[in-house]
């Protein structure tokens, strides 16, 4: 109890408590175990193997016939885990074919389309196999962090960082630099570091 | 019929963050990178090339290749403006689109001042076609959800609060009624309904009712005649008061079955006779289906088969089984329309008053008076009805009996005319003024029906 009243009081440990709780709130699961890394030909992607953000609610509105759309960050930190060097975003439309019964998932930023699956983990896989960031400009021999981070996004009353003239690059980082709404679901994964010249290629 | 202005506004963001995030349009690397965050790097990385145009053809539900076969409330109707209207109307034929649709139900929404709408596509009856159903979640509303005037029997009517929490609803209904049964009665029920967690297929309701009752003269009068009284049971009584759970299962998509029990405790005229209860098991098996062969043709069948069984394993002290069956058949051409009704009622045992069939009322064998046809009502009943519409003209025959077990089924007729809001996919509750003849021997006296939803 000491300690804690201590370190409350305390002006140079109340940021850094201040943060820790930030960052709990912030993200529903953060865990070195959550999420690897493997290079694919110049790629990095990233494998999270426990990652489900298709179920409850969401996963009800899909299969009532409803579209979800999830924004995905991938960064890479090198040095330090705050010293991102390297960023990709993406959005992601997941669907449910009512006839069909099966998922299908289109990546917006070139249509590319996933064929059908009745399984919404196949869904999950592959939104979070298809966002990269090119490998060889990552800096070898340095401790690298990747991390995943994954936002619901409401379709209906919330406003948009964009318009029809344009988005502003400003509009995109603070999209996920903003803390989600409370109702939004959140999802936040990390690796351990990792050297880029020491990931084998696939 | 697909807009493309609400795509545009979802693709021009992306075509511009592939620009903006330094991704060359023709790289073939997936995502949107950014690997400067220096601010001289974002503006020269904001001046790359330009991202291909985005196809707006494109739609991201994959339902869009479907058509919209309806689109229908589930639950209950509303009243919609003729904006509202028409948008759904302008959906229906065309393929699904999820940004209309959510358009749709934000008009929805903003009209009903629900505290939410939302669309559920559900399979057509044609391969390739969706029926778009409407969830309103209101938080609390207020609505009279039907009434009758008769010139014969007086008012009839339901004044209803409704409470939405999540997925448990909340209905509390007054009551008063002096044309549907034998018994004119004014009171409350009380209504909570959820579906089952973990299931959208079952559906489980508890209801209290607390009723007061009233007889005409008529009745009192063929109460002492013993002979017409023998198969009722219970005498007449001032009030009941009623618990029922039930669940209700959709077995396939046009049919749901519901089962329950019926707790119906009844207080006797006369306050030193004892009560007497009313214990049922009740089974309802419902069909209900609609075809659209073409923008012009409309047909829908409507049947139920409704079983009580008062047992005594549930200390009933009246016994008696009642089944009751209906059918109707609508078909509608363009401005014309046929509806067809059938209705057959049989008792065994003795069933107290409210459970048994009346004709004469504001719905069936309209223009007939119920207390003359049969003050006490009957055992058995025999309905059927056709109306013919043109626009919003009605003209309607009716025909039936109702009679007690060993006495004669004396049919009767009745003719009427009137105008009718319509019959409609979307305008379920249709208002009715209508002028009914009783096609007898001697005078023609005519009853004026006026009503909604009854």
């Amino acid at each position: 109890m000491t300690f804690w009243r201590t370190a409350i009081q305390s002006r140079r440990t109340r940021p850094a408590l201040a943060a820790l709780a930030a960052s709990s709130l912030l993200a529903i699961t953060v865990s070195n175990d959550d999420l690897f890394v493997r290079r694919s030909l110049n790629d990095i992607h990233v494998v999270a193997p426990r990652l489900h953000f298709l179920t409850g609610k969401t996963l009800q509105r899909l299969r009532d016939g409803a579209t979800a759309p999830f924004d995905f960050q991938l960064t890479i930190s090198a040095g330090s885990k705050n010293n991102v060097i390297a960023r990709a975003v993406e959005r992601f439309v997941v669907s449910y074919d009512v006839w069909q019964e099966k998922f299908a998932v289109i990546r917006m930023s070139d249509f590319h389309k996933w064929g059908m699956n009745a399984s919404p983990n196949a869904a999950e896989t592959w939104c979070v196999d298809n966002i990269s960031l090119p490998a060889l400009k990552l800096p070898p021999g340095q401790d690298l962090w990747a991390r995943l981070e994954i936002r619901s996004v409401d379709q209906k009353g919330q406003s948009s960082p964009v318009s029809d003239s344009g988005i502003s690059i400003i509009s995109l980082v603070e999209l996920f630099s903003r803390p989600p709404r409370p109702q939004q679901d959140h999802w936040t994964l990390e690796t351990a570091a990792f050297h880029v010249d020491a990931l084998k290629q696939q | 019929m697909q807009s493309a202005t609400p795509m545009k506004s979802v693709l021009l963001p992306l075509v511009a963050a592939v620009t903006l995030w330094g991704q060359s349009a023709d790289q073939d690397l997936p995502g949107q990178h950014l690997l400067d965050e220096s601010p001289a790097a974002r503006s020269s990385n904001s001046s790359a090339n330009e991202a291909p145009a985005a196809d707006s053809s494109t739609d991201i539900n994959v339902n869009s290749k479907y058509i919209v076969a309806s689109i229908r409330f589930v639950g209950r109707s509303y009243q919609l403006s003729r904006a509202a209207l028409e948008e759904m109307h302008r959906l229906v034929g065309a393929r699904v689109n999820t940004d209309e649709l959510n358009k749709l139900t934000t008009h929805i929404k903003n009209e009903l001042r629900a505290h939410a709408v939302n669309f559920k596509l559900d399979r057509g009856d044609q391969p390739g076609s969706v029926d778009v159903l409407l969830e309103v979640d209101k938080v609390f509303d207020l609505s009279i959800p039907s009434f009758a005037w008769n010139s014969n029997e007086g008012w009839a009517g339901v004044g209803e609060a409704r409470a939405t929490l999540g997925s448990n609803v909340f209905t509390f209904d007054v009551i008063s009624d002096r044309d549907s049964l034998i018994e004119q009665y004014a009171g409350i029920q009380a209504k909570f309904e959820r579906p089952v967690p973990t299931t959208d297929r079952v559906f489980v309701a508890f209801e209290f009712d607390q009723y007061h009752e009233n007889y005409a003269a008529a009745t009192h009068l063929a109460l002492a005649s013993s002979e017409s009284s023998s198969s009722l049971g219970a005498g007449l009584y001032r009030s009941r008061m009623n618990f029922e759970p039930s669940a209700t299962f959709l077995l396939a998509k046009p049919l749901t079955l519901s089962v329950g029990v019926s707790f119906e405790e009844l207080q006797p005229d006369l306050t030193a006779a004892r009560a007497e209860s009313a214990n049922v098991v009740v089974n309802t098996l419902r069909y209900h289906q609609s075809w659209e062969d073409s923008d012009a043709i409309i047909q829908e069948l409507d049947a139920g088969y409704n079983l009580r069984a008062a047992t005594k394993l549930l200390s009933s002290s009246l016994g008696y089984t009642r089944h009751a069956a209906s059918a109707r058949y609508h078909y509608k051409n363009g401005f014309q329309s046929v509806e067809i009704k059938l209705a057959l009622g049989l008792i065994y045992g003795n069933a107290p008053l409210f459970e048994r069939f009346v004709l004469g009322d504001s719905n069936m064998l309209r223009g007939w008076n119920k207390y003359e046809l049969d003050p006490l009502g009957g055992n058995r009943l025999a309905y059927s009805s056709v109306t013919y519409g043109y626009h919003i003209m009605r003209v309607f025959y009716d025909a039936g009996s109702v009679w007690d077990q060993g006495n004669p089924a004396l049919f009767k007729q009745s003719v009427g005319v009137g105008v009718s809001s319509g019959f409609g996919r979307l305008q379920r509750g249709a208002f009715l003024l209508a002028l009914a003849f009783p096609l007898r021997q001697g005078h023609v006296e005519p009853v004026f029906i006026a009503g909604m939803n009854f």
